[in-house]
């Protein structure tokens, strides 16, 4: 049986204008199409894109960092930030600071002239309420108190009764830390936006989210102040009780959400937005003649192939460094991530104040000469390496390609493991049952010691399981110094470290932001917490960065 | 419940008028339930905006909803699965680029609204959408699969229907094979009728006495090679006109005997039509209609005509005699067992392509017709 041929020529007709109608969408103009002009009222607010949830909540973090700690610093004010040239500590909310001399306890004295958005001084009692509301959160969050005295414990709920925490508002303007151990970088580590204070009006605003319908009830103590939140973004601006208000030269600052990462450079290019950080990797062509420029940073963190030194042949440092001189940097970075990450040939990366060591390379004979001295010539007799890697982690390509490595250079066979979280937590004991872990290290204070400090952790904790007194003593003396004093200490300390090779640093990662020319002030940080109340917007000057539109 | 061809009975639920119901009931639905959800927005509430509606937030999938019966009405109507199949698939490859091609726009589209573009950006964000991942190729994957299931089912159902059709026409045959052997028979009963064979025994025996021997033995050779030739019949359903005229050439010789002089047969045959196929032993029951209802009757009737024409695609065969005209009760007329048995064979091998008519001739006798196609062997 057969179906009688019915042509039916008008359905055909119809089709060819649909798809000539389709065709000229996917063939319209995406050049040089008109930038919608920004409105009078906004002539001096920043428009910053941002693609995930952002919450006006000082104690909660999103993602990603850099528009949520953006967003947060431009309401929130913590005692102290970070110099943009140096990164050393410098004052916000506290003018002053203090170390008693065993360097247990730190007093803070809070700036006079502080005031939160409704007039209200900030005093070091705001301090201590926000404190106590991020210890009984979530442990990501809480543990950036853990420094302080009993903090875990209260946390935990093992201690009850929060004056035993080591935070104290001595009196209105002066604020007693007490760590539970010398801690060198506590003052820098005070800059986190998760440490802001809490006026006794805005919880119940935060809490249940009634700053969206009153945002006025939301106070505090940041260089903006909430004007309107909704579904599509926050109006912010700036406050008129901020300390210092004449250095803000904005009026105020919108946040502006996107329906995703990427879309965020192609509304720049409309001029709906001024600011896109981070801002895609993608090589792209914008739609606009809009100028506008990139700027990158280095990321506070290290990505790292960690050995589990109690294991095998592993327990040999020549082993060790002959797996580490024979892996390839810059050909898996040139195929995956051209431009994002860069090779790293030591443990910290460039920093304020600091340059990034040279303290590895690359050397294939000299690996198999180690691996063949330590007993195990073109891999023979090696034992399969096992490498734990998260289950989320299977699309990184880069265990794999440096497991292929091993194998082409020294023969040593590795086999990858991917394993959920809860399985891969109970072979990350004190004992280890791993040989190899590859994972990210990521600083929270922009100090070397910061990155470093992972050698110190306990067992349990520790990746490497590697323990060195000397390395021990000289992070000990470190701590005990502040500034420029404790550079040549850390130095000690990471070649140490690198001699050993408990772990083969790989790749460092960079930040990069797109921002209109208008925009000016921007600084690198490598925490990605860039205060905007520095920036401010020259639209008369005539300058462009962006050579064209291809970006 | 009848279908809408009324060929036959169908469960409710496979009633097509119940699914149009279900997804008009589901459009509007949907419909509905998005325009309450975004009315805000479109109203130009403040705090409202295209993000937070369900036009933004519900998958692009649902929109397979609305396609679906229109797909199915194109797998239907508009492609040509046999002789056309080069348009089928060019129609098929073009619907799945199209369809692909808008659930992007669409994606373009809600990004545009989502980000407070302008219309003129959607070739913008649809060319962005690529550099995001976003341009899903899925609809054109679930387009071919549901094709591809629908011509699936088609086949199906064709299959089976061809399935019933080849059971039928077996049985069909079965019958008409059942049928031309009985025509056989009846035809060699009629050969051996009684009197027939009394005549014609009667007849030989009339030439042995006056010493014609030779005649005699023509006459034994001709009935041999008659109940021969009937005998064959009911090999084969179709004969050559050639072979079905020397069965009658034999049939006559033996009449004529019975009849002498007053028999005078006329063959009047086109030489294009000898070739042609007939079923066998059509004429027969025909002339033996006219031998004894016709010139047996009346002693003036001598005439037995015989032709054979081609009309086109058509093939005319017709037997006349100059007999008494026809009864007059045509129930009579078409029980008689040579007419029923012709026109049943006629309709079992022609269907309405073939006819047999039977009427009476001016100025005199009846001429029985047989309109049938013009088919040959093929070499």
């Amino acid at each position: 049986m057969t179906t009688t041929p019915r042509p039916h020529w008008w359905i055909s007709l119809a089709l060819l204008p649909l798809s000539g109608l389709m065709a000229m969408v996917f063939l319209g103009p995406r050049q040089s199409l008109p930038i919608i002009p920004r409105s009078p009222d906004e002539a001096n607010v920043l428009r910053v894109a941002y693609p995930q949830r952002l919450m006006p909540d000082p104690h909660q973090r999103t993602f990603p960092v850099a528009p949520h700690n953006h967003f947060i610093l431009c309401l929130w004010e913590p005692l102290v930030e970070c110099d943009p040239v140096t990164g050393e500590p410098r004052p916000a909310a506290a003018e002053s600071w203090s170390w008693s001399p065993d360097r247990l306890v730190l007093t803070l004295k809070l700036r006079p002239d502080a005031r939160w958005s409704n007039g209200d001084p900030v005093t070091a009692h705001d301090f201590v309420r926000g404190w106590r509301r991020l210890l009984h959160r979530g442990m990501e969050v809480a543990q950036t108190l853990f420094p302080l005295k009993n903090a875990a414990a209260y946390h935990m709920r093992t201690l009850q009764d929060p004056e035993k925490v080591g935070v104290q508002a001595i009196d209105d303007l002066t604020l007693r830390l007490e760590l539970a151990q010398v801690r060198s970088t506590m003052v820098a580590e005070l800059a986190d936006p998760l440490l802001a204070p809490l006026h006794e009006n805005s919880e119940q605003s935060l809490a249940d989210n009634s700053y969206v319908t009153a945002p006025e009830k939301l106070v505090t103590n940041g260089p903006f102040q909430l004007r309107e939140a909704s579904g599509t973004g926050f109006r912010l601006q700036a406050s008129p009780h901020y300390h210092g208000r004449n250095e803000v030269r904005l009026d105020g600052v919108r946040f502006i959400r996107t329906s995703n990462q990427s879309v965020a450079p192609l509304l720049l290019a409309a001029g709906v937005v001024d600011v896109v950080s981070p801002m895609p990797w993608e090589e792209r062509k914008l739609p606009t003649n809009r100028p506008a420029r990139k700027e990158t940073e280095l990321v506070l963190a290290v990505s790292a192939i960690n050995f589990n030194v109690t294991r095998g042949p592993l327990r040999d440092v020549r082993v060790r460094r002959a797996l580490a001189l024979a892996l390839d940097r810059e050909g898996p970075i040139a195929e995956f991530n051209p431009g994002r990450m860069t090779p790293a040939w030591s443990w910290v990366p460039d920093m304020p104040g600091r340059t990034g060591l040279v303290l590895l390379n690359e050397d294939k004979a000299e690996a198999r000469r180690l691996l063949a001295a330590a007993g195990y010539p073109g891999g023979r007799g090696f034992p399969v390496l096992e490498m734990s890697l998260p289950l989320w982690g299977m699309e990184d390509p880069y265990p794999a390609v440096w497991a292929e490595r091993w194998y082409q250079e020294l023969g040593v066979r590795t086999h990858l493991i991917y394993e959920p979280t809860s399985v891969r937590a109970k072979r990350m004991t004190a004992a280890g049952d791993y040989d190899v872990v590859y994972g990210n290290l990521i600083a929270t204070v922009p100090d070397a010691g910061d990155l470093l400090s992972g050698f110190l952790w306990p067992p349990e904790y520790s990746d490497t399981k590697w323990s060195d007194p000397e390395f021990n003593r000289l992070m000990s003396e470190a701590d005990r110094k502040t500034g420029a004093a404790r550079l040549p200490l850390l130095e000690k300390a990471e070649r140490r470290m690198m001699d050993a090779v408990p772990a083969v640093p790989m790749m460092f990662e960079q930040r990069q932001a797109l921002l209109a020319a208008e925009v000016r002030g921007w600084y690198a940080e490598p925490l990605a917490r860039q205060s905007l109340k520095r920036l401010r917007l020259e639209t008369s000057s005539g300058a462009n960065y962006n050579p064209g539109p291809r970006l | 419940m009848k279908n809408g061809d009324g060929n036959g009975t169908v469960p409710w639920w496979r009633h097509w008028r119940l699914w149009l119901g279900v997804w008009l009931a589901g459009t509007t639905g949907l419909a509905a339930i998005l325009l309450w959800d975004a009315w805000p927005w479109l109203s130009g509430a403040p705090q409202a905006s295209f993000r937070g509606t369900k036009l933004n937030d519900w998958p692009l999938s649902a929109l397979w909803w609305v396609l679906v019966p229109g797909i199915m009405w194109l797998q239907k109507n508009l492609t040509l699965v046999d002789r056309r199949w080069p348009w089928a698939v060019l129609l098929h490859g073009l619907m799945a680029v199209l369809i692909t091609g808008l659930f992007i726009i669409l994606a373009g589209g809600r990004m545009l609204l989502a980000n407070h573009l302008p219309a003129s950006y959607l070739p913008a964000m649809v060319h962005d959408l690529r550099w995001m991942g976003g341009w899903n190729y899925t609809p054109a994957l679930v387009y071919l699969l549901l094709i591809f299931a629908l011509y699936a089912f088609s086949f199906y159902r064709e299959w089976r229907a061809g399935q019933r059709l080849t059971g039928e026409l077996r049985v069909a045959n079965a019958e008409l094979e059942t049928r031309l052997v009985r025509a056989s028979l009846d035809a060699l009963k009629m050969q051996l009728h009684p009197h027939f064979l009394f005549n014609t025994l009667n007849s030989i025996t009339s030439l042995i006495r006056n010493n014609r021997t030779r005649e005699a033995e023509d006459v034994v050779a001709g009935l041999g090679e008659l109940l021969r030739r009937s005998l064959d019949h009911k090999q084969e359903a179709r004969v050559s006109l050639e072979h079905e005229l020397g069965f009658l050439h034999r049939y006559l010789d033996i009449e004529s005997i019975r009849f002498q002089d007053r028999l005078r047969v006329e063959f009047d045959i086109s030489p294009k039509c000898l070739a042609a196929q007939v079923p066998g032993l059509i004429l027969q029951p025909l002339v033996e209609n006219a031998m004894k209802h016709g010139i047996s009757k009346d002693p003036a009737a001598r005439v037995l005509r015989i032709s054979a024409a081609r009309d086109g695609t058509r093939l005319i065969l017709t037997v006349y005699n100059d007999g008494p005209p026809l009864p007059k009760d045509d129930a009579a007329l078409s029980r008689g067992i040579g007419v029923q048995s012709t026109v049943t064979r006629l309709q079992m091998l022609y269907g309405d392509e073939a006819r047999l008519w039977l009427r009476d001739q001016a100025p005199r006798g009846v001429r029985a017709e047989i309109i049938l196609p013009f088919q040959t062997v093929s070499p």
